[in-house]
């Protein structure tokens, strides 16, 4: 069974707790544990504050899709936007080991991305960014380390 | 979010309430930052009540920690969540920040 949730953002700072609402609910109700919401809720949080602050070149309003999924003991993300090209995960990653002095502000939400989720994978479709990630759903399942597959491997529309 | 302060001797406890996002980050910064004394500043930054961090509250804080650091200052944090506390561990937080568990062992270990 396929359990398909979309919800309909502006480009506003402020819908992010609005969404986080939604995360909790729809997680509780696959029986997702909270640390579950909670790493979503993160992602999608550090993923649309990227789009608000960078993708749109105007001040108009505009519209970024959020479609959750409940499939094979997964849920899944997806983030649909029709601002500039952008592929988040292209960054390096942040060295997380360099001391105050040394570390620099900011970098880090697209890794925060990475390490909480089992797989993440970007398309650019057309005008739109279409970034999806996904994590299994097992509260025994606590292991930090999951692998990158390929962009697009293992993914499920 | 709220972020209420209170002095303890010459110690600024900062009590960082509810959800630190990239909506609120904004407020804390100005709070947090104003906090801080031009020379020697001594800080306890309470996240007993702080539900959620993302990337733009833990900007905050590292902002807070340079300037610290550069006053010659020292600023402690405490009563991290578990939640919190992994946001802290994935970023490498963790080691950067001293972190006591509640806000007496961060007052205790402050002379």
């Amino acid at each position: 069974m396929i359990d398909r949730r979309e919800v309909v953002l502006k480009n506003s700072l402020i819908e992010i707790e609005r969404l986080s609402v939604v995360v909790d609910e729809f997680c509780q109700s696959h029986c997702a544990p909270t640390d579950l919401a909670f790493k979503f809720n993160l992602a999608l949080d550090e993923i649309i504050t990227n789009i608000v602050d960078y993708a749109f070149d105007d001040d108009a309003e505009h519209e970024i899709h959020v479609i959750l999924c409940c499939t094979d003991g997964c849920i899944q993300a997806e983030v649909i936007d029709e601002g500039r090209s952008y592929n988040p995960l292209a960054a390096a990653d942040p060295d997380v080991t360099l001391s105050i002095e040394d570390r620099p502000i900011g970098g880090l939400g697209v890794y925060f991305v990475r390490q909480m989720m089992d797989r993440v994978d970007y398309r650019r479709d057309g005008n739109r960014n279409c970034l999806r990630f996904a994590r299994r759903i097992d509260p025994a399942d606590e292991s930090p380390e999951h692998g990158d597959p390929a962009p697009g491997e293992g993914m499920r529309d | 979010m709220e972020a209420i302060e209170t002095r303890h001797g010459g110690t600024v406890v900062i009590e960082a309430r509810g959800r630190l996002d990239s909506n609120t980050a904004r407020s804390f910064e100005e709070k947090l930052l104003g906090a801080i004394a031009p020379a020697d500043p001594v800080m306890v930054v309470d996240c007993s009540q702080l539900d959620y961090v993302s990337s733009a509250g833990l900007r905050v804080l590292l902002m807070a920690a340079k300037r610290v650091k550069a006053a010659k200052g020292r600023l402690a944090l405490c009563g991290l969540k578990p939640h919190v506390q992994e946001v802290f561990d994935v970023s490498g937080f963790s080691s950067i920040f001293v972190i006591h568990p509640n806000r007496a062992a961060a007052l205790a270990a402050f002379p």
